[in-house]
């Protein structure tokens, strides 16, 4: 991977900011976001989010004064739309980290302009998928059975439970994931304070601008803090989607014993929170007009991401099948060939597995939309990549659903073979937990930077020490002297 | 009275926790007069001695004891008579121990001895009596269900009398004055048009309040009807015999078993004794050991079926000709006394009956013989059974494997001819009492009873628990008590005379048919213990060896002696039975007689089948939550019956599985929705008697449907010449096994005699034990102490349901309602799975396999979950902790069997009606819970313990009596109330044990052994024992 350090003309790159976009430019269209009245546009999503979160909030009622009874889960289908959810948003939860800190220590500058944005789409994704594991139980009320309190009955939770691991690995990597966005988003709190036209608004960012005055020193101390968090969110990025994929490679159930897991959720983890990260910008890019800042050159970069790691998933998805056809073992080879494929095995009815369909509607989400992108015209449209990052979404949702569904409701014993039908609670939690990432999301835009300010005008050609080396142009003479710093 | 200063602490006088009474006052004298204040009357003296009273647990107890007598006044119910404890009694009522009494539970004209568990005076379990001839420890479904319908909420509670169109509340005075009046009336008129209408009675008690009865109004008349008749074998018995006897078979003693559309492991009379014995010569453990084999011929596919080596599938109206040819070839044989009339027979036409199968079955009965059995099903027509029993008396069964049961009562009438005589009486008719059954409902469609019962100046009393179809048409409806509520004596077919104790007072205050008679006779006895007394007065005066005293010596006893141990042992008269010879002159009568073969099925001329249902049976238990929810044994259906035809009826017709059907005859048409049972006779239908009623109850109103429409009294258990139409809306039908098959996988194992002799060991080289590659940890060593372990032997087990019922009973394992069974939610710790086997699917074979939880060494549940709430016991138990469960359901996931259940939602509280349940949940019911089992929350994971509560009630009792535990003890609900013993539970470390030698036996292996849950439950492989001479077919 080669460092995107400055581009290299004779090769026709070009900066990722447009040539002429000034310190300045960057701040005010940034900072101005926060700044200025919201857009009609922010206020109809924002109602819109809030509303879909009131819903959650009734479904939940609900939820937790009949029991878990409500959703469609059912024996053998004990999991299902409740843990497809929270795999899926723990997967969504993991383009912000690696965007953040995986491509911060490869130096790969085109990471400035949707890093923040990434980093709390990770926070609030990961909200969300936490809140799945908390309300799944069937009493919720006991859920701090789960943490290791000591308590009188001296009861510890068991500590090989998967579950378990789920708990540890899911609370770091929300307190790292929080840490990591929180220390990036130090200086540009510090340069909206500055901004700041009445106290109430001074006073709030000056609190969690931890009284930043951009000095050497304070950038030293920064920088170096930034590393060692994107150091350790780096390992977390693997482990955690590892560690949910034990859930499932740790039991039994044919169609989950598989020990290709840990990285195959990885590579679809990565996948579909590119996709979402791309989703959420390109309506951002468009409602605040922050095309200048993330360019059509950032979304080529992404996608060719997506691709790579859609090329992952697919490869995971045709091992399975030559695991399970190599295996010999007829259990596993029965999800694998009727459950998801359908037909290759008919059961003695002559009948296909009823939710064949799931499977179809992954494979192509996941592995034939994504092929799109080997065409550069494709990766340059606003629409298509558009139309691709939310199929792709869905596909990586069918994809936890076809795990996790598709191996249980026919497994071992024939006899206890079942089908699953969700509810309409499970459709109202689930699209709930959108109105919740919605409405921390358009908080977060309104309030907060939602691109890296000061890593942004690091990439400006007039933040290149070697500025007239590299043949920029001498009529922006200020351009070098403004970045890292932050404006006034 | 001032209250409870004992209990105000005295500021700085000792600790200041855990008074006791000592520290307020050691004078014994006051403590006396608190605890009388506590306790007027007085505690047990016990309480009082120095000794206990220091104890703060005595005071704790003598104050509940207290609080719970001035508390419960109201509903603490004891029977007013003595009735006596079984054997294993504790003291009387001792709070938290159960106590278990005796008593016998009527099966139409046979009965059942059971012995009920009662916990501080509530009966919450029924088992099966050892000392009973016709039960020896087992039970059936019914007798499991038996408890819930004590406590059904839907009983009628009061006395109504018809006002208008509607019955009226009133009350046991009013009703007793109506009587009187009626008595009144009659003694004028001799008891002209006055009638009687009561079930089929098995009650000696009953027999002497009729006589007295019609002593008292000679020209009264009794008539008897019920649904489901022996009708046929009592005329088919007159035709042999030229008496009414019944039979009794002894099937431990047969080699070959000939069912004649008899599901005599099922819905038979006597099946709980049948399979016992039947188990008898199957489960073999050896594969040069003889073992029996069964062929059956019916239409319907029932348990007995499912157990057959040949099965040959028949429609009902067939077997007749399949009896007559069977006879014929028997004849042809040589066989004394069949001879002459195989002349006749084998002019029957042969049309679909398999010749190579009749000479097959024909040789084996020849070669057996004296040791075989040739049975009639109570559905078949009499000449079938004269021909069976002609049949059995040739081959030298007669007094081995085919006995007569004394049991004669000739002025019984017929059922079917009752209650057509009745009708036709009419106009005759001034009052009419209705001694329980439900005739509105059940009556041959012919008969229009609902208008019999409307017609002007009749006065109809309608005896009943509920408030069903017949009371609402009767002047008077009077409660019935149930039988753990009521006195009385039930003589089974065997003979056997065992008194039926009442556990309980009368709920709601109903009394029972023989008080009804009694009253009507004026007998002098005022309750049904002393009426009951009376009737066995003389026999017991006189000690003869009739009577049947276990571990009592007869000679020199007291009435009242023998009185006591017959209602200990359970028994009062020992089981007789009785000889007779068939008249073979009689034969060529009936024979001819009998009506040829009329058109042929197929389209626009069905034949209906009417069974029993195997739950509800006759619409007895309609109510009865367990009932409704228990999967049919083959179609696994529940909450619903449905028209079973077979798949090539069902696609001659066009019609799919839920599609509705309209079957007419006459002017009667049913719609039921069609269900496809592959082995089903083609052109044939059967229905099941007991759905669709109006006035069940809450639970059962309006669940499935009733086919009685078309029931009429020439074709009360089959009939032809039914027009079926395919409508086109479809029903849904749920069950709780929706997969059939088991898509080649090792799991109910099963292999034919000879390989089981080529290869003794196949089972466990199908389903292969990875014992040689250990895991990567350290074992648990279980060589020391107990070791629970539990064997099911499928060559036993016919997939009848009552362990499943037992199961629910024992482990107050709730119902959950048709839509969340759908939803796949049921609660049944134990299920029984059933599939069907073999390539032909209008033919197959069926294996049944109970699974529950399997009690893994390796466990997969319990290393998922998060907090330890599944965790092992040191003997190997696989222990669920509720209170711990938050609901994750990690470990149902990872559980292989699927065994585990989980509380999805509330099911014993409120819930909204849209989850298809009821907004209450009755107080009444709550009674039946059984005290040492937790009733599940909602949000919890639950499942089979092994009966964890029994295990340790086992064990205080060895402890408390310093000994070993030794096998049989303890005893698993499952196991116990299994009618085939078909499963045996104790500790696997006890090298004497039965289970200990089933898991050595050499067709034992583990369910899924090759995943390394190393379960403690394993199966012994079923044994087909089909006839060599038969390739292909079996």
């Amino acid at each position: 991977m080669s460092s995107y350090e400055a581009p290299i003309k004779e090769l026709g790159e070009t900066y990722l900011l447009p040539e002429g976009t000034t310190a300045n430019d960057v701040t005010e269209a940034i900072a101005g976001v926060t700044e200025n009245p919201a857009p009609r546009g922010w206020w109809l999503l924002f109602l819109l989010s809030l509303s879909i979160l009131g819903v959650m909030g009734a479904a939940l009622a609900y939820l937790f004064y009949q029991g878990v009874g409500v959703w469609g889960n059912n024996a053998p289908v004990y999991w299902a739309w409740d843990i497809t959810n929270f795999v899926w948003w723990i997967g969504i939860g993991h383009a912000g980290t690696l965007i953040s800190a995986i491509l911060f220590l490869f130096r790969q500058k085109w990471r400035t302009s949707i890093n923040r944005f990434a980093e709390a789409m990770t926070v609030f994704a990961v909200l969300c998928a936490g809140l799945f594991p908390a309300i799944h139980t069937g009493r919720p009320w006991f859920d701090y059975y789960l943490f290791p309190i000591p308590n009188q009955m001296d009861m510890w939770p068991n500590f090989k439970s998967p579950l378990m691991w789920d708990v540890f690995a899911v609370s770091t990597y929300l307190t790292i994931s929080v840490i990591f966005w929180y220390v990036g988003l130090i200086p540009d709190f510090a340069t909206l304070r500055d901004r700041s036209k009445n106290l109430v608004r001074k006073r709030t960012y000056g609190f969690f601008a931890l009284g930043w005055r951009g000095a050497h020193r304070h950038w030293q101390v920064y920088e170096r803090a930034y590393l060692i968090f994107a150091g350790i969110s780096t390992p977390l990025v693997l482990s955690v989607h590892s560690v949910v994929s034990f859930d499932f490679a740790t039991s039994v159930v044919p169609g989950w014993h598989t020990t290709i897991f840990p990285p195959y959720f990885v590579a679809g983890a990565v996948f579909s929170g590119f996709a979402l990260v791309m989703t959420l910008m390109l309506i951002c890019r468009t409602v605040f007009k922050l095309e200048n800042i993330v360019t059509i050159k950032h979304l080529d970069l992404m996608n060719k991401f997506m691709l790579g790691t859609g090329l992952l998933v697919g490869y995971a998805y045709a091992m399975e099948f030559f695991i399970a056809w190599y295996s010999a073992n007829p259990y596993e080879q029965w999800v694998f060939f009727h459950n998801r494929l359908g037909f290759g095995m008919l059961d003695e009815n002559g009948n296909w597995g009823p939710l064949w369909w799931a499977y179809y509607a992954m494979v192509f989400c996941n592995v034939v939309v994504p092929q799109i992108f080997w065409f550069k015209r494709a990766r340059t449209s606003v629409p298509i990549m558009f139309i691709a990052s939310i199929l792709i979404n869905i596909g990586m949702w069918f994809e936890r659903f076809v795990i996790i569904v598709t191996s249980t409701y026919r497994d071992f014993l024939p006899s206890s073979w079942g089908m699953f039908h969700p509810t309409g609670i499970d459709v109202l939690t689930y699209l709930g937990t959108f109105g919740l990432f919605f409405t921390l999301f358009l908080l977060f835009v309104r309030w907060i930077p939602m691109i890296a300010i000061a890593e942004v005008k690091g990439t400006l050609p007039g933040a290149h020490p070697d500025l007239h080396a590299l043949g920029a142009h001498d009529e922006e003479p200020g351009a070098a002297a403004v970045a890292p710093v932050p404006a006034e | 009275m001032t209250r409870r200063n004992s209990y105000e602490l005295s500021p700085g006088k000792g600790p200041s926790m855990w008074r006791t009474l000592e520290d307020k006052n050691t004078d014994p004298d006051e403590l006396k007069r608190l605890a009388e204040e506590e306790k007027p009357g007085g505690f047990v003296t016990d309480l009082l001695s120095p000794k206990t009273l220091v104890s703060r647990r005595s005071f704790v107890q003598g104050s509940s004891i207290a609080a719970l007598a001035a508390g419960l006044q109201g509903c603490l119910r004891r029977p007013e008579n003595e009735i006596l404890p079984y054997s294993k009694a504790p003291e009387y009522l001792v709070p938290g121990i159960a106590s278990h009494f005796a008593t016998v539970t009527a099966r139409g004209r046979d009965a059942l001895g059971v012995v009920v568990t009662s916990h501080d005076g509530r009966p919450t379990k029924v088992e099966g009596n050892e000392q009973h001839t016709r039960s020896f420890g087992g039970t059936d479904v019914r007798a499991q269900a038996y408890v819930w319908d004590l406590y059904d909420p839907d009983r009628s509670q009061s006395p109504a009398q018809r006002r208008g169109n509607a019955l009226v509340n009133s009350t046991d005075a009013a009703f007793d004055e109506a009587l009187k009046g009626l008595v009144k009336k009659h003694e004028g008129d001799e008891g002209a048009g006055l009638r009687f209408l009561a079930p089929i009675s098995n009650s000696p008690t009953f027999r002497r309040m009729r006589g007295q009865v019609l002593a008292k109004f000679p020209k009264a008349k009794f008539y008897t009807y019920s649904s489901i008749d022996d009708d046929n074998v009592r005329e088919g018995a007159r035709i042999a015999f030229g008496t009414t006897v019944y039979p009794a078979y002894d099937y431990a003693q047969s080699m070959v078993t000939v069912s004649l559309g008899a599901d005599f492991l099922g819905n038979e009379p006597g099946s709980t004794v049948a399979g016992r014995q039947f188990a008898a010569r199957r489960t073999i453990t050896n594969p040069n050991a003889a073992m029996a084999r069964l062929y059956v011929a019916e239409s319907n596919y029932t348990v007995t079926g499912g157990m057959a080596d040949h099965r040959m599938r028949l429609p009902s109206r067939d077997i007749e000709r399949f009896t007559r040819l069977l006879a014929a070839e028997l004849g042809g044989r040589g066989v004394q006394g069949l001879a002459s009339l195989s002349k006749s027979l084998d002019s029957t036409d042969r049309e679909g009956i398999d010749t190579a199968f009749l000479r097959a079955v024909a040789d084996e009965l020849v070669a057996n013989s004296g040791k075989s059995i040739v049975v009639a099903g109570s559905g078949q027509p009499p000449v079938v059974h004269a021909l069976a029993f002609a049949m059995n008396q040739a081959l030298g069964n007669a007094n081995k494997t085919v006995r007569l049961s004394p049991v004669i009562d000739e002025s019984d009438t017929p059922s079917r001819e009752g209650i057509v005589a009745l009708a036709a009486e009419q106009a005759s008719l001034t009052t009419l009492f209705i001694l329980g059954g439900n005739p509105v409902y059940d009556a041959p469609a012919d008969v229009k009873f609902a208008e019999l019962l409307g017609r002007e100046g009749l006065t109809s009393v309608h005896l009943s628990s509920h408030r069903n179809e017949t009371s609402e048409r009767s002047s008077w409806h009077v409660p019935m008590a149930h039988e753990l509520e009521t006195w009385g004596d039930q003589q089974a077919l065997d003979g056997a005379v065992s008194v039926q104790q009442p556990l309980i007072a009368p709920l709601y205050g109903g009394r029972s048919a023989v008080e009804l008679l009694a009253t009507i006779a004026g007998e002098k006895a005022a309750n049904g213990h002393d009426i009951v007394k009376a009737t066995h007065a003389e026999a017991m005066d006189k000690t003869t060896s009739a009577l049947l005293l276990y571990g009592f010596n007869p000679q020199g006893l007291s009435e009242a002696q023998v009185w006591r141990a017959g209602l200990h042992t359970g028994v009062l008269f020992k089981p007789g039975v009785g000889q007779g010879g068939v008249q073979e002159n009689a034969f060529a009568a009936a024979l001819a007689s009998a009506k040829g073969r009329s058109t042929k099925l197929g389209k626009g001329n069905f034949e209906v089948t009417f069974e029993p249902d195997p739950a509800l049976f006759d619409g007895t238990h309609a109510n009865n939550l367990w009932a409704l929810e228990l999967p049919s044994p083959m179609t696994k259906l529940v909450w619903d019956n449905a028209a079973l035809l077979s798949p090539g009826t069902a696609k001659a017709l066009g019609a799919r599985n839920g599609q509705m059907l309209r079957l007419s005859k006459g002017e009667g048409r049913v719609e039921v929705p069609a269900w496809i049972v592959p082995g089903h006779a083609d052109n044939s239908i059967t229905l099941t008697l007991g759905w669709g009623r109006t006035a069940a109850g809450r639970y059962g109103n309006g669940k499935g449907f009733d086919v009685g429409a078309i029931r009429t009294s020439d074709g009360m258990s089959f009939t032809d010449g039914v027009a079926v139409e395919v409508l086109g809306e479809k029903y849904n039908l749920v069950q709780t096994q929706t997969h059939d098959r088991m898509e080649g996988r090792p799991i109910a194992i099963d292999a034919t005699l000879d390989e089981y002799k080529a290869e003794p060991d196949f089972a466990s080289y199908r389903s292969v034990d990875p014992v040689s590659t250990p895991p990567l940890w350290k074992q648990q060593d279980y060589s020391e102490g107990h070791k629970w372990g539990m064997v099911i032997d499928l060559n036993g087990c016919t997939g009848c349901n009552a362990c499943v019922m037992a199961c629910q009973a024992e482990n107050n394992i709730p119902t959950v309602g048709k839509i969340e069974v759908e939803r796949g939610r049921e609660m049944h710790w134990l299920r029984i799975d059933r599939y069907f086997v073999g390539d032909d699917e209008n033919d197959p074979e069926i294996a049944v396999q109970p699974v529950t939880c399997q009690q893994c060494e390796e466990a997969p549940c319990e290393n998922v979950c998060p907090v330890n709430a599944t965790v092992h016991s040191p003997e190997g138990l696989n222990d669920m902790a509720y209170n711990r469960c938050v609901g994750t359901r990690y470990c149902a996931n990872n559980c292989p069997y699927k065994v585990r259940r989980f509380n999805y939602l509330d099911w014993h509280g409120h819930l909204d009606d849209k989850f298809g349940w009821y907004k209450d949940f009755p107080e009444s019911r709550k009674l039946q819970f059984n005290p040492n089992v937790t009733v599940r929350m909602r949000g919890v994971m639950e499942k089979c313990t092994y009966c964890v509560q029994r295990i340790q009630a086992g064990k205080i009792a060895a402890k408390r009596e310093g000994r070993f535990l030794k096998d049989g003890d303890i005893k698993s609900a499952c196991q116990q109330a299994c009618p085939t013993r078909a499963i045996a539970f104790g500790d696997l470390n006890d090298p004497k044990s039965t289970v200990a030698k089933w898991a050595d036996v050499n067709r034992n292996y583990k369910l899924l052994a090759e995943i390394g849950t190393r379960p403690r439950t394993s199966f012994l492989a079923r044994i087909r024992n089909p006839n060599p001479k038969l390739k292909g077919n079996g």
